[in-house]
């Protein structure tokens, strides 16, 4: 059976290297994609995913199992070291693209069972936003920019830039959980 | 409190200084809405990660980042006994020296870590830095290093402090992928204060261009790894490091600290 996450996290923590070389395998994959998504760069990304673990390795993160799940957690750890590091680069400006445009796809790994499944759901529950939603999120969430420079990118006063966070996330939410309900009465 | 309370959006990502974050977590802990609304951005953003399209990392990438992250205990501990030990020849007659197997396996590690710009926090800046004490303090009794691949390490310049500086750094300028990749590491670096950053610039003629922007840890140690993706070709002939008001500094404002002809 699968080593819980948590086990493998308490024994990266005592210097377990064989634990490291294992949440690496598991988690190497959707953090090295996600890192590179918001970075769009390859080192970066891959700093990203070194920070990750280091931070693990080195005991200077601790997972705390009532705030949630492990791999939102390790994500959510990637995320900030990414938006750090963007920070510390020269600024480029940014312009919204389709992603499916300029992104070459790779199968998703038959083993990533949870990113399959909350993969293809999200995918296709954020294609259903409209455009300035889907924006709003690319701008907020994946590139981690700060308020003002939303503002500025879309144009849009510096007052409503979280409200229109909240209600696009919202939104997309209220998509997935339509898609979810479908969901059950079709396997029903 | 609306003020903090606007604030939030720049709190998840990240954005606020680490004065402007102290304040608004003080904040947060007495304002029910920021609680609110930030538990419904944690619980709405859950998922999104994983919408990301599967991206192959790189081959080498799993041997890399798995020897670096067990690296940094290693690390450490030399920084430490370099602390102590000011001359490197005192190294060499320490006792709790580690014998030559251990030192190789941390030796070429770093060397794949410099040329992959890996830089977790400043570990493998100081792993470098140390780099050359290394073989020099063993190199008397012990064979010869073992070899390292440096094909694609094309120059490295230790850049000198100007008058009444005592800070150290090196640049390494590593061709990678048609690209130059710029690593800078610093040690000795004056402090700073509020958002003041240090900037690295290379110069054609006098002119000079942005080459990494970076700041100090509470040591006075500082490095960044850059891209040097410029809009045509040019013949660089000098780097330098300067103190900046910000990190946004389009023409260095402060005085050369460091600096070296290419
Ligand atoms: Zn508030």
């Amino acid at each position: 059976m699968r080593e819980e996450d948590v086990d493998l996290f308490n024994r990266v923590q005592a210097q377990d290297e064989a634990a490291l070389e294992q949440l690496y395998d598991r988690y190497e994959r959707i953090l090295y994609s996600f890192s590179f998504r918001v970075t769009n760069n390859k080192f970066l990304a891959e700093e990203a995913v070194q920070d990750v673990f280091t931070k693990i390795w080195t005991k200077q993160r601790n997972f705390d199992e009532k705030k949630g799940k492990f791999s939102s957690w390790l994500l959510t750890m990637a995320r900030n070291t990414c938006i750090d590091l963007l920070r510390k680069r020269k600024e480029t400006p940014y312009e919204f693209e389709e992603r499916d445009s300029i992104q070459s796809k790779e199968p998703t790994p038959e083993d990533q069972v949870e990113w399959k499944e909350r993969g293809e759901e999200m995918q296709s529950a954020l294609k259903e936003l409209p455009k300035e939603q889907q924006e709003i999120i690319e701008l907020f969430y994946f590139k981690g920019m700060s308020q003002s420079a939303i503002s500025k990118t879309c144009d849009i006063p510096l007052g409503t830039v979280k409200g229109r966070v909240r209600l696009s996330l919202k939104h997309l939410k209220g998509i997935l959980t339509k898609k979810r309900e479908r969901g059950v009465y079709e396997d029903g | 409190m609306a003020k903090q309370c606007d604030r939030l959006i720049d709190y998840f990502n990240n954005q606020l200084t680490e004065r402007e974050r102290e304040a608004f977590e003080i904040h947060l802990g007495e304002c029910a809405s920021c609680q609110e609304e930030l538990a419904e951005l944690e619980e709405l953003t859950m998922d999104l990660p994983f919408g990301v399209d599967a991206v192959e990392p790189p081959e080498d990438m799993k041997d890399r980042v798995l020897s670096n992250v067990k690296n940094v205990n290693q690390v450490k501990d030399n920084a430490q006994s370099s602390d102590t030990t000011t001359k490197v020849t005192d190294i060499k007659d320490k006792k709790d020296m580690p014998p030559l197997k251990k030192k190789k396996s941390w030796y070429k590690p770093l060397i794949v870590a410099t040329l992959t710009l890996s830089l977790v926090g400043n570990g493998v800046a100081l792993i470098y830095l140390n780099q050359e004490e290394k073989p020099e303090s063993t190199a008397p009794s012990e064979p010869e290093q073992e070899e390292v691949s440096l094909d694609t390490l094309s120059q490295k310049h230790a850049l000198q402090p100007s008058e009444g500086v005592s800070a150290q750094a090196t640049a390494l300028m590593i061709e990678q992928n048609n690209h130059v990749n710029l690593v800078v590491q610093a040690e000795d670096l004056p402090p700073l204060s509020g958002e003041e950053a240090y900037q690295v610039w290379v110069l054609e003629d006098g002119t000079p261009y942005r080459a990494g922007t970076f700041i100090s840890s509470e040591d006075g140690t500082g490095a960044v790894s850059y891209v040097m993706d410029y809009d045509k070709e040019y013949n660089f002939d000098t780097i330098a490091i300067t103190k900046e008001p910000n990190a946004n500094s389009q023409q260095p404002q402060g005085d050369i600290l460091l600096s070296s002809p290419l």
